[in-house]
């Protein structure tokens, strides 16, 4: 069959051995050449619109377990056969504005009223969906949502940006999607993986702050301050220290700055020394729970608080100091490692270092421990 | 020249929510194909007997090849869907004593925290409370 055909193409064109070679070579470049000038742009587009899509499939199954996942942890605290399925898959779309920063003038104040106004919507919503919740409760129920809330909007824009390059079959956002993936994967994963943790009510790397606080606090009478932080006042070395954090072991982040403030304005300025502790963002390549001193306002909130203790501490000249320990975002949203809690009695033990070798004896000291005290008691 | 590549999503404006994996048969199909190309080629330039019918060989080869690519690009969706992160998680409490230095392990259990109260000790006279809570890395860490 095949010298069949052989011998009716030859004849067919009848050229000789050679011509047919010659006449599919030319086939075989023209070929070539279509392919690489008119397609390979085309091929490309495929090859990065494949690993796109693939990371969207992802991202919308983790969009969809955390969502189960909110049904899951609230429904023994709901009344009894409520429907709360629409409003959670309302509440996930819920949005925050910033306040407009064109006239710097206040800008803070404004972003604390709204970031008030967000918090109070949430613990709302909460009260509406697990009535039966306590507090504790409510605070990790809210943290569970919150972090579906984050899964739910790297998804959406990652499908939009999906969708918009296919609708114009641009190059350019494939590419600048594909590129940026590996890290915004990592952060889906952090906050997923975040999202389990707050819903077994776990203690997370970022409670590194409460940890180290409420070693000092442990045992001592706690007084209320400010908005869901507690202080005590205990002896450190003979001298005045006021140790605060948020008020666990419900997962809260209170708000410390306020707490710092108000404490100094309390005691008259008379503070000789203010020591934070939070858990910082590592470099790759550092080892997680390595602790590192500094100077500054140790809090990653998006400014009041922070501004709050700048503040206050310019206004009486307190000396600031931090300790940080060092961390990856996933290692700070998720389960705490055990060299985080081993770092904890590092940084107690570096706390008392610095209280030693920076203040008089008679001295009055803030110790504030940053973060989300989720089951971190005190 | 416009010819049209088959895109799924074309036809709606969201992706598929069940991502099923591709079908291992054709995976298995494309390589089938791609290593028939090769030994085609082999067999084009190594074979001196069918040298006459080296060319016609060669289209099959890269037809072959052709086709491989086409299963490898458009049909099915991606294998390689990893698992999504693991929920089991050995997570440590530590108990201990007020009083004296028991050191008691065990797994984590709803409701505990660090600091919390566990009544009396059962060696001394003073309170037992957890001391720490935390994560034992899986081994692939
Ligand atoms: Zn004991």
């Amino acid at each position: 069959m095949w010298c069949y055909e052989v011998v009716t193409i030859t004849q067919l064109f009848d050229l000789g051995g050679d011509a047919t070679s010659m006449l599919f070579n030319v086939i075989w470049m023209v070929v070539f050449f279509v392919f690489i000038l008119f397609f390979n742009q085309r091929m490309q587009i495929i090859t990065y619109q494949r690993n796109v899509e693939k990371a969207v499939d992802r991202l919308q199954a983790m969009s969809d377990k955390s969502r189960e996942d909110i049904f899951k942890v609230v429904k023994p605290f709901n009344a009894e056969n409520a429907d709360i399925r629409a409003s959670v898959n309302n509440y996930l779309e819920f949005f925050t504005i910033e306040p407009v920063s064109l006239d710097p003038f206040g800008v803070l104040g404004r972003l604390e009223h709204i970031l008030d106004v967000r918090r109070e919507r949430s613990m709302l919503f909460v009260s509406q969906v697990a009535p039966k919740a306590d507090k504790h409760q409510k605070a990790n129920i809210e943290d569970v949502i919150e972090a579906a809330t984050a899964v739910n909007y790297i998804y959406k824009v990652i499908r939009h940006y999906l969708l918009l390059g296919k609708k114009t079959k641009s190059l350019m956002i494939f590419v600048q999607l594909d590129m940026q993936l590996p890290m915004i994967m990592k952060q889906a994963e952090a906050y997923y993986t975040a999202q389990r943790t707050f819903a077994a009510a776990k203690p997370i790397g970022d409670g590194l702050g409460p940890l180290v606080a409420a070693k000092f606090m442990v045992g001592s009478p706690k007084e209320a301050i400010a908005e869901e932080v507690v202080y005590s006042q205990v002896d450190v070395l003979g001298r005045k220290a006021y140790v605060l954090k948020a008020e666990g072991p419900g997962g809260v982040v209170g708000k410390p700055g306020e707490a710092v403030k108000q404490l100094i304005e309390k005691l008259g300025g008379k503070v000789n020394r203010v020591i934070m502790i939070d858990a910082g963002l590592k470099l790759e390549g550092e080892n997680t729970g390595e602790v590192v001193d500094g100077v500054g306002a140790a809090i990653g909130d998006p400014g009041p608080e922070k501004f709050k203790i700048e503040d206050a501490c310019v206004k009486y000249k307190i000396p600031l100091d931090a300790i940080i320990c060092k961390m990856s975002l996933e290692d700070a949203l998720t389960t705490m490692k055990k060299e985080v809690v081993e770092s904890s009695e590092t940084v107690y033990e570096r706390v008392k270092q610095a209280i030693k070798e920076r203040t008089k004896e008679g001295d009055t000291v803030i110790v504030a421990g940053i973060g989300n005290t989720m089951a971190v008691g005190q | 020249m416009t010819i049209r590549f088959p895109t799924r999503a074309s036809t709606s404006d969201q992706p598929k929510s069940n991502g099923k994996p591709r079908p291992p048969k054709y995976a298995m199909l494309s390589v089938a194909f791609a290593i028939g190309a090769i030994v085609l080629f082999l067999l084009a330039s190594l074979i001196d007997s069918v040298q006459d019918y080296s060319m016609y060989i060669l289209i099959i080869g890269a037809a072959l090849l052709v086709a491989s690519w086409g299963i490898y690009f458009f049909v099915g969706k991606p294998s390689s869907k990893k698992a999504l992160p693991d929920e089991r998680e050995n997570v440590i409490t530590v108990i201990g004593c007020k009083g004296c230095d028991k050191r008691e392990e065990r797994a984590f259990e709803t409701g505990d925290f660090m600091f919390k109260e566990l009544g009396p000790c059962a060696k001394c006279s003073g309170v037992s409370f957890i001391k720490a809570i935390y994560l034992i890395p899986t081994k692939k860490e």
